[in-house]
Parts: structure tokens; C-alpha cells; sequence
């Protein structure tokens, strides 16, 4: 009787099917993951070893013919007391924590408004959807429109609330609104993406708790605060996971709206480190600076989640 | 607590009525149950009692008192979820006292403490106050969502199917429980279930509902001795009612459709021939699959019964029910 299997089976010519019976099902798993290890070991693992090799050296990589010198730490002690650098850090934690702070609060206030039940809800979550749907090259350029003094559509509706002249601030060229100016754009193309998260969060709950709340006699200001907050925190705080390992490394949106000016006030440590190393071609240099950013987001990155762990097993 | 009335009652969910013009009324102090099969519109009623939903038409009065744009808060109605519905970041003790921390009540902390460790103690719960309510077996869950109402003096309880996820052993213990938690403090309890057996011992009254009709409403003994249809015939009674040709045992009223046999409806030792196709040994009862005239009748017989398949039992019925066409009883 042929059983299908083992006609199956008979369909490998006899030499391979001699040679793969030899094999465990160790070796076998083996040989299906080796492809997957070798690519993750040539374009993550190794680059970022050699990476860190290069930190220690003053390589340069538009001179390949100069002497490459082993220079220790001295790369890392450069960058720690650079003033220069610190303002990075500082203009890339104000984008941070205003974006996050920014996003959250709008994106979980719409969530939870789009979350009741009214007549098409479905088409303003598309609407509201669109902007990260958008190239961040092209959300930055809209945005230098929008924030143009004399034509732009922003300035113009600050100025009809405040009654101020719409060409008398500029939110490119200023330089204490130029930070302000990357905080707004970016949070209008990603508070859909952090209101997504929480909407998955909110839809999460099942509505029959909220339904035993209300049969319990607790008010609606309770319920927020003790079923739907609770309940959503895991989601919030991946969505503050997520936005901030991608804020983290910013560029191409503020790149194209302030290119890291007035001056370098809005020059966030991704842009900087891009001029060390392929403007300046620093390559040990920055190296170095890599280094300790990817130490610095790996290490907050890994507390953060630790804590979110912990709150999804409440 | 209070009566429960349901005036004319219809809900329609799309092209659906899931509830048709019901009306019934809960005595004060009354342990009703809703006997139907999924869809019948038992949950349905629950819920327009509660306030969770409004009826289409018609009106819900609790105490007297029209219910109508009522919310559950003001209604002070306690329900028991069939999804449990526990809070899920909270302790079994949280979960307990979180309808007696509402600020309506102001009920002082030592009352409440004891009120949770009472009923944790009647739930048999009381080891796993502390626990997380994520970090409970279905039937703690199901247990917990009971006591969170029973700590509660609600104008009535509504229960859906609530020890439908218990094992055997609990269930008759919750069952008993209940049943005296209900009668000790005068409780209006409008019960939810699909078993016969909670039906029969707890309720003072069942209400049968059939596709959002409520076709049967009385004690649980009148709807098994006097039912008004095949229907409500068939929700009590084990093994169920045996529903026959109606000449199959010979004449029958005019208009019968069918016959309507419970166990104690067939008369064993005299009138016809049957055969004992099965036997099966309960325990306490034996039950007997009989075929009579190519049709199968299940009855029951002697504990110590000797018959085995094969034998020949003479069987004649004994004040049977007969059905007219429609499935309505004749009388």
C-alpha cells in the first residue's frame, strides 16, 4: 500500500536521503537557523564590535593610507567634556521628553474619544491616521511652509488667537522657538501612532467591566481611574518605549525643517554625530560617540523595560 | 428589597426581538429563575432590569418605582456576570470591597473588612483574599464575582449563570448556599441558568422563555406537572420528557399531535411490549432506554433493577400530557 509519506519521502533522490538520515534533529535545526545567525553576525554583531574597535584608534576614513594609532580612551574623554556635545544631549532630551509628554497626553485624550461608540469613528481614526502615514522628509518640508513667517498657515493662526503680528516671530529662525518648532512638528506626524497603541489598549478592556463598575455604584471619574488607566498603562508605556527609542535617533524630520539651527540649537545628537562622522569623517572620533549613545539608550532602554514588565503583572 | 415588575417588555437588537413583549412579575422576597435555551432573551431581561440597557417598549418597576432612564447606580441593583468581569489589577480583598467603597455609602473600614471576610468564608475564597484576580482558576473568578455582589443589601440580585464554571462539588454547595444566603435575608433574586437542577431546588418561581417569550411563569413544580407546552415541558425534568406520536399507544384526544411521557408517566409490568435496548446504572436511580414500536423512550426504573438489553418490558402510560400540533398542551 503507498502511504503518502512515504512516497514523499521516496521523491528525495536516494544520495540525499542517505545523507540527511544520518543527521540529528539538532543538526538539522542547525542548519535552517545558520543562515538567519550569519546575517544578524554580519550586519549587526560584527559592525558594532568593530565599531567599538574603532572608538579606541584616530582612524580616519577618507585617509585609509594614514598610520592608524591606538589613542586608549582619549576619544571617550574628548566627548565627555565637550560643552558642544552636552548641548546635543540637552537639545535631544528637551525633544524627548516634550514629545513623549506632548504625544501621550493628546494621543491617549483621542484614543479615549474615539473609543465611544459614535457614527463613524472608523473614518476620523483614518483621518487622524494620516500623518504618519507621510514621509518625515516631506511632513519637514510642509512644516518650514507652515512655519513661514509671512505666508505660513501656523503663524497665522497664533496670530488670530493672540492678536499678535504673524510676520514678528519666526519658528525656524528663532532661537528659543526652534526647539518648539521640531517638539510640534513631530508630535503632529506621531500623536496617531501613540494614539493607535492606546486604542488597542482601550479596546482591550472588556466592556462588561465597565458594566460591573457601573452596577457597583462607582462613578465615571472612578472607573477612569481605577478600570480604564490601569488597564491601559502597559499600552501608554509601550507607546513612551517605542517613541522614545525613535526620537532618540531623530533626523530626517529635523533635518529638513531647521537643519539643526539657529546656530546648533536644534542639532540632536543623531545629526551631530552624522557631521562627525561623514562630514568631518572623525571616524574614530565617532565611533566613540556611537558607542556611548547606543550604551546610553540600551541602558535606559533596559530599565524602562523592566519596569513595564512589572506593571503588565499587576 | 423589592418586587420586580416587568411591564410589556420588548428589546429588539437589529432584526432581532430578543425580548417580546414580556411581562412578568417578582414577588418581594421571591428566588426566580429563566429557564431557555441560548437566545431565548434570559440575559436580555437581566439586563433590562439592571439599567445597563432600556427597553425598546414597555417599562421596568422596582418597588413600585418606574425604572425608566434609571442608571444600575440608582436602580442599587447587584449583578453577577457570566464573564466574571473582575477588576483585573486588583486583589481578590479589592475586588470585594470596591461596590462598599462607593461614595454613596460611606460604609466605615471595619465594616467592610468584615463584611469581605464573611463572604470570602461562605465562598470558600478566603485563603486567596490576597491574591491578584488575574491569578485565580475560572471557578475563584466566578466565586468572587458572587461575593462582590453578595456584599452588597441591593434592591434585588441578578445572576447569569453564576456557578456555571464551579466543579460538581462546589456547585451543590453554592447552590445550598444561596439558596439560604436568599431565604435568610429575604433577598428578590432573578437567576439566570440552563440547569434543571439549580431551577428545581432554588427557585420559588421559573420563568420559561422561548425565542423572547415568556411562555411559562410559576413554581418549578407546576411547570413540571402542569406545562403549558412541548417547550416549557422539556426545560425540567431528567431524564427529559419523552415526546411520542400521539397514537402510538392507541386512541388519542382529537387535535393530539404528540404525547408527552415523564418517567413516572409510564406505567412498567402492564399494556404493551418493549425492549430494553440499554441500562444504565446511576446509583441512586437506573435509567432505562426502552424501544417501543421502533421508537426510544427513556425511563427510569429500580435502583437494583435485573433487566438487561434484551428483555421485554410491558409499558403503558399513565395520565400523559397530549399536544396539540402547535406544541400547546390540551387539556
Amino acid at each position: 500500500m503507498a502511504n503518502p509519506v512515504t512516497a514523499a519521502a521516496k521523491a528525495t533522490p536516494e544520495p540525499v536521503a542517505q545523507k540527511i538520515r544520518g543527521l540529528s534533529d539538532r543538526t538539522i535545526a542547525w542548519i535552517f537557523v545558520a543562515p538567519t545567525i550569519f546575517l544578524l553576525l554580519a550586519v549587526n554583531i560584527f559592525p558594532l564590535i568593530w565599531t567599538i574597535r574603532l572608538s579606541f584608534t584616530n582612524y580616519r576614513v577618507n585617509r585609509p593610507n594614514n598610520d592608524v594609532e591606538w589613542v586608549g580612551l582619549r576619544n571617550y574623554e574628548r566627548i565627555l567634556n565637550d560643552p558642544d556635545i552636552w548641548s546635543t544631549m540637552q537639545a535631544t532630551a528637551h525633544f524627548l521628553i516634550w514629545t513623549i509628554v506632548l504625544q501621550v497626553l493628546i494621543g491617549f485624550t483621542l484614543a479615549y474619544l474615539i473609543n465611544k461608540k459614535f457614527k463613524g469613528n472608523d473614518l476620523w481614526t483614518t483621518i487622524i491616521v494620516f500623518p504618519m502615514m507621510l514621509s518625515p522628509a516631506v511632513v519637514g518640508n510642509f512644516w518650514t511652509f507652515l512655519y513661514q513667517p509671512q505666508i505660513g498657515l501656523f503663524n497665522y493662526v497664533v496670530a488670530f488667537f493672540t492678536g499678535a503680528d504673524p510676520s514678528s516671530f519666526s519658528m525656524i529662525g528663532d532661537v528659543n522657538l526652534a526647539p518648539w518648532a521640531i517638539v510640534i512638528a513631530d508630535t503632529w506626524m506621531w500623536t496617531p501612532f501613540v494614539m493607535l497603541i492606546c486604542l488597542a489598549g482601550l479596546r482591550s478592556i472588556p466592556d462588561s467591566i465597565y458594566e460591573a463598575a457601573e452596577c457597583d455604584r462607582a462613578s465615571k471619574w472612578r472607573q477612569f481611574w481605577t478600570i480604564t488607566i490601569p488597564m491601559a498603562l502597559p499600552f501608554l508605556m509601550l507607546a513612551v518605549l517605542f517613541r522614545g527609542i525613535e526620537n532618540f535617533k531623530m533626523f530626517d524630520l529635523v533635518v529638513q525643517l531647521t537643519g539643526g539651527g539657529p546656530g546648533n540649537i536644534t542639532t540632536l545628537t543623531s545629526i551631530d554625530l552624522k557631521r562627525e562622522a561623514f562630514e568631518k569623517w572623525r571616524t574614530g572620533y565617532s565611533s566613540a560617540y556611537a558607542v556611548i549613545l547606543f550604551v546610553t539608550v540600551f541602558g535606559l532602554a533596559a530599565i524602562y523595560v523592566k519596569a513595564l514588565n512589572k506593571v503588565k503583572e499587576r | 428589597m423589592a418586587e420586580v415588575v416587568l411591564n410589556n417588555v420588548t428589546r429588539r437588537y437589529g432584526d432581532v426581538t430578543a425580548l417580546d413583549n414580556v411581562s412578568m412579575t417578582i414577588p418581594d422576597g421571591a428566588f426566580v429563575v429563566l429557564l431557555g435555551p441560548t437566545g431565548a432573551g434570559k440575559t436580555t431581561t437581566l439586563r433590562m432590569v439592571s439599567g445597563l440597557e432600556a427597553p425598546d417598549q414597555g417599562e421596568v418597576f422596582i418597588g413600585g418605582q418606574s425604572m425608566n432612564g434609571l442608571t444600575p447606580a440608582q436602580r442599587n441593583v447587584a449583578m453577577v456576570f457570566q464573564q466574571y468581569s473582575l477588576y483585573p489589577h486588583l486583589t481578590v480583598r479589592e475586588n470585594l470591597a470596591f461596590p462598599m467603597k462607593s461614595p454613596l455609602l460611606k460604609t466605615p473600614a471595619d465594616i467592610i473588612e468584615k463584611k469581605v471576610k464573611d463572604v470570602a468564608e461562605i465562598l470558600q475564597i478566603a485563603h486567596k483574599l490576597d491574591n491578584k484576580a488575574t491569578a485565580l482558576s475560572g471557578g475563584e473568578m466566578q466565586r468572587v464575582s458572587i461575593g462582590r455582589a453578595l456584599v452588597r443589601d441591593p434592591s434585588v440580585y441578578l445572576m447569569d449563570e453564576p456557578l456555571s464554571s464551579l466543579d460538581a462539588k462546589l456547585r451543590s454547595d453554592l447552590r445550598i448556599e444561596l439558596k439560604s444566603i436568599q431565604a435568610n435575608s429575604g433577598a428578590t433574586l432573578l437567576y439566570v441558568t440552563h440547569d434543571q437542577i439549580e431551577a428545581m431546588t432554588m427557585a420559588t418561581h421559573v420563568g420559561v422563555l422561548d425565542e423572547g417569550k415568556l411562555v411559562q411563569f410559576g413554581s418549578p413544580r407546576e411547570i413540571y406537572e402542569d406545562p403549558v407546552s412541548v417547550y416549557a415541558a422539556s426545560r425540567l425534568g431528567q431524564p427529559r420528557i419523552n415526546i411520542l406520536p400521539a397514537d402510538l399507544f392507541g386512541h388519542a384526544p382529537t387535535g393530539a399531535k404528540s404525547i408527552g411521557l415523564r418517567p413516572e408517566q409510564i406505567e412498567q409490568g402492564s399494556g404493551a411490549d418493549s425492549i430494553v435496548s440499554r441500562v444504565e446504572h446511576l446509583g441512586d436511580q437506573t435509567r432505562l432506554h426502552l424501544n417501543f414500536r421502533n421508537h426510544d423512550i427513556i425511563t427510569v426504573t429500580d435502583a437494583h433493577t435485573e433487566l438487561k438489553a434484551g428483555d421485554i418490558v410491558a409499558i403503558q402510560p399513565k395520565n400523559p400530557f397530549f399536544f396539540d400540533a402547535s406544541g400547546a398542551r390540551q387539556r
